[in-house]
């Protein structure tokens, strides 16, 4: 329980990378996602070819789901490396393509305005400078990340696993901001604006709402900085809206302007957009009617092998580290559990370093099989406050909210 | 073959188009100088370095057939080709609804009369790689 996941490799795992390691990475995982050549992957669902491509600024090899606006995924290996998602090859999401390619910090501002005593502007330095950063590690999930899984399959991004990441978020807290500007009383919500806008005049500009007790949690965050360094420009360089346990559609990009409204925000986005159905896990029937609608909010836990995938192959009696990383979502990780025979027994997973409750974890177990033949493979993760993935995986005609018990078919012999 | 090429043409296209990327990182956490373009040293710019960048573009085109003329108008105002060729095998009334969530949501152009055959020809060449 107490072994270090990062310190010097157990015997077991050096035999680990010994038998797969060696085949590299393209042998490792190329039952399924990374089949193809090393300018492409395959994912496992129809049409899902995709070719990995550097030619994104600031980012290493990502996998291309659209050019313009940018929908770049992360590489399934990379999750595999370490549990803080490399800037340069953290996904990219964006809904609008005018998106600015030079910033200038010099002349830009962040406004508080609305319904405050005071609207003030700050500059990039006064953020740095004048108060007190905060430090959050924290999973950046798109809302649709895993949509490509979902059976019927629906429209919208086609992405596998990889729209996701984990940083350390460092920035000032948007209590200490409102608190400067005083919100009024009667605030209802807070809007968050970026710099990006749509082609079309008539395309309503991207902004997203959170209710004003949320605002001032003193969690949520304007990130300047993000794994130590200023934000890759794709990731919304030079100010962040970081909403730790929720989807990442909150997290506003290159955030300039934060409007106070003592009214419900009726925009788009927040109002017409990112809706899911209020029911246990979003889940619907296809096809089915009737159903009251609320905007996604926070995530639930979801967990991943990072080093095995299907069809990978195990010798029986010989004992290998199987693992992986984990997330509660807006809670913490109480534990991950793992299974070797189809969800009909598990047992306790060994847990990394804690980074908080909202970052990645690492898990490892310890896997050695004793008949040959096909085996199921299960990972889940249980949080503090209860809330473990279901077997069985949730639908709506969206693709949001994928968190199902993930599994792996491996072979022993 | 023809996901290697396009992969070649883009490598390519970004060796042409020259990516530039004023160290942002570096300049800040150094304490690096940065001037404005105004030449006025600005105090938040001996922190913070200007990021200028160049966004590649996009080769990909929709397949040849009837309509594809509506979808190179209509779709690629606001995307690229690539999100369209990346869903998955959809039908006709999908189609339709993603083209109407396009004009009612984002104010997609679309008329009236080209709806229908767009919708068929998002449908007859969805899916496919």
């Amino acid at each position: 329980m107490q072994r270090s996941l990062l310190g010097p490799l157990p015997q077991s795992r050096r035999h680990f990378l010994a038998g797969f390691g060696g085949l590299g990475l393209s042998g490792l995982f190329g039952a399924l996602a990374w089949s193809g050549t090393e300018d492409s992957v395959v994912f496992p669902f129809v049409n899902g070819g995709r070719n990995l491509v550097k030619t994104f600024p600031q980012k290493g090899a990502m996998v291309l789901q659209r050019e313009r606006p940018p929908l770049l995924e992360t590489p399934f290996e990379v999750f595999d490396q370490g549990i803080f998602t490399p800037n340069d090859r953290f996904y990219v999401r964006w809904h609008l393509a005018n998106i600015p390619t030079v910033v200038d910090p010099a002349a830009f501002r962040l406004k508080i305005r609305g319904h405050v005593k005071r609207p003030v502007s700050f500059t990039l330095d006064d953020l740095v400078r004048k108060f007190k950063p905060i430090e959050i590690a924290a999973v950046n999930q798109c809302s649709g990340n895993s949509r490509g899984f979902f059976t019927p399959r629906v429209a919208g991004g086609q992405w596998a696993n990889g729209a996701m990441g984990n940083a350390l978020w460092r920035g000032v807290s948007l209590k200490a901001l409102l608190d400067r500007a005083g919100v009024k009383t009667g605030a209802l919500q807070v809007r968050f604006n970026g710099l990006d806008t749509g082609i079309l005049p008539q395309t309503p500009d991207f902004m997203k709402s959170l209710d004003v007790d949320h605002s001032l949690d003193g969690e949520v965050m304007v990130a300047y900085a993000m794994n130590g360094k200023p934000l890759p420009l794709l990731n919304g360089y030079p100010l962040r809206l970081v909403v730790p346990g929720w989807y990442a559609t909150y997290w506003v990009k290159m955030l300039d302007d934060i409007e106070v409204l003592d009214k419900p925000d009726d925009n788009f986005w927040t109002a017409h957009a990112y809706l899911i159905p209020d029911t246990p896990h979003a889940d619907v029937v296809p096809g089915q009617q009737g159903v009251k609608l609320i905007p996604i909010n926070r995530m639930p836990p979801r967990s991943f092998f990072t080093n095995v995938q299907d069809a990978a192959k195990f010798e029986v009696g010989e004992t290998k580290i199987v693992r992986g990383i984990a997330f509660g979502g807006d809670a913490g990780l109480a534990k991950v559990e793992f299974s070797a025979d189809a969800g009909s027994h598990w047992r306790e997973a060994r847990l990394g370093p804690d980074h908080g409750k909202y970052s990645f974890r690492q898990w490892d177990v310890d896997f050695r099989p004793s008949s040959s033949g096909p085996q199921t493979l299960m990972v889940k993760a249980l949080t503090t406050a209860g809330e473990s993935q279901p077997d069985r995986a949730n639908w709506n005609g969206s693709g949001f909210m994928r968190n199902v018990v993930e599994s792996v078919s491996v072979q022993s012999v | 073959m023809r996901k290697t090429s396009r992969f070649q043409r883009l490598v390519s296209i970004a060796s042409t188009v020259a990516i530039l990327v004023m160290a942002a990182g570096a300049a800040w956490w150094s304490s690096a100088r940065a001037d404005s373009p105004s030449g006025k040293k600005d105090p938040a710019s001996r922190q913070w370095a200007i990021v200028r960048v160049e966004l590649p573009g996009s080769d990909e085109s929709f397949p040849r057939g009837v309509g594809a003329d509506i979808a190179a108008s209509q779709c690629l105002i606001c995307h690229s080709a690539g999100m369209v060729l990346r869903q998955p095998p959809l039908t006709k009334d999908e189609w339709r609804a993603e083209i109407m969530k396009m004009r009612s949501a984002y104010g997609a152009p679309i008329p009236d009369d080209q709806v229908d055959g767009l919708s068929e020809y998002l449908q007859r060449i969805s899916g496919q790689p």
